[in-house]
């Protein structure tokens, strides 16, 4: 199974808990559904759209506690038949993440993947660094390339 | 906000499509899904209601390629466009690095994009975003209705276009303006990235 971290911190507590928690798939992400790291999929545009249905559940469950009153949920959980989906956010020095984990009902249960979920924060907490400045990425002359990708996208 | 993978060498950047009801906003989207090659999309993702109105979002992700040696990805999204759905459009909005406004060029419309280029304000203000400081294009749809019936982006320009913000008229159910739209917008993004700031 593919394991890939965009931010290398998150690498070795998203590693122990597919282990321990036995998850078939897990995302990593900001409440904006910017994967931060992923176990499981195969395509990242795949991933990129079960960040932002998840991103998309945490954020209305969130907005829903706030209207009545309250801190956000601390977890969110949909037992299917066959698959289980445990979602919840944290903080760390990194700022505001969410992990959606799937779990197969025969290889693992809620349990075990709520139990591990604690020392995936903690870890997580622990690997954290602080937010940074944003630094330059791109040249400068970066708009060539961009219309030459446009122009072969949609067959110009 | 855009995320950047040194390591990888890898650019992640959300761009919604924001407007007033009906006015294309997920027609922008569908035609980007036909015109793109399957193997530079992913799924798209449109959590609507029973009659295809958008309910939460739609969402189309597309992989621009190597830019400056990043391999370039967008997130497209758009957000319901009905007035009664303003708490799920402010949460479509967070973490935005553009936002394409598509207005309806029917002359009768022209009060709800005007209403609706106002909910944008206010809705990035709660998210502690000036608008001014956000990239941001305008789409005036619809062009090819009879004229008797629509604006002239002149018209519309002078209604809407304040900060003389690149423009571009469109029917973007036969896929003009569509291409423009985006790369102006991907254009004014990577900008930002190049400066240094994120949105």
């Amino acid at each position: 199974m593919t394991v890939r971290a965009v931010e290398s911190w998150t690498l070795q507590p998203l590693t122990d808990y597919v282990h321990e928690a036995g998850a078939r798939l897990v995302l990593l992400m900001t409440p904006a559904g910017q994967v931060l790291a992923q176990f499981g999929f195969t395509r990242a545009v795949d991933v990129m759209a079960a960040a932002a249905l998840g991103a998309a559940i945490m954020a209305t469950t969130t907005e829903l506690a706030r209207q009545l009153g309250q801190p956000p949920f601390a977890a969110l959980n949909h037992q299917g038949q066959r698959h289980g989906i445990f979602l919840s956010g944290l903080t760390t020095g990194r700022g505001a993440l969410v992990v959606l984990a799937v779990y197969d009902l025969d290889v693992s249960s809620l349990g075990l993947v709520q139990l591990f979920f604690e020392q995936l924060v903690t870890d997580l907490r622990a690997g954290s660094p602080r937010e940074g400045v944003p630094k330059q990425v791109l040249a400068a002359d970066f708009e060539r390339e961009l219309n030459e990708s446009l122009s072969t996208l949609f067959g110009r | 906000m855009s995320l950047v993978n040194f390591t990888a060498r890898e650019i992640t950047c959300k761009i919604v499509y924001y407007g007033p009801g009906r006015s294309g906003k997920t027609t922008n989207l569908h035609y980007v899904y036909g015109r793109v090659p399957e193997s530079r999309r992913g799924r798209m993702v449109s959590l609507a209601t029973q009659t295809d109105r958008t309910l939460f979002f739609d969402f189309l992700p597309i992989d621009l390629g190597q830019i400056s040696g990043f391999t370039t990805r967008f997130q497209l999204y758009t957000v319901p466009g009905q007035v009664y759905y303003n708490a799920t459009r402010r949460l479509v909005l967070q973490g935005a690095d553009g936002v394409v406004f598509v207005a309806d060029s029917q002359a009768r419309q022209l009060d709800e994009n005007i209403e609706s280029l106002q909910n944008l304000q206010a809705n990035l203000l709660d998210h502690g975003v000036d608008i001014r400081g956000m990239p941001l294009v305008l789409q005036y749809n619809k062009q090819d209705l009879p004229r008797e019936l629509i604006l002239t982006s002149a018209d519309l320009d002078d209604a809407l276009n304040f900060r003389s913000l690149p423009s571009f008229p469109a029917d973007a159910l036969h896929g003009v303006g569509v291409f423009e739209t985006l790369k102006s917008i991907s254009e004014q993004v990577l900008k930002r990235l190049s400066q240094g700031t994120t949105a």
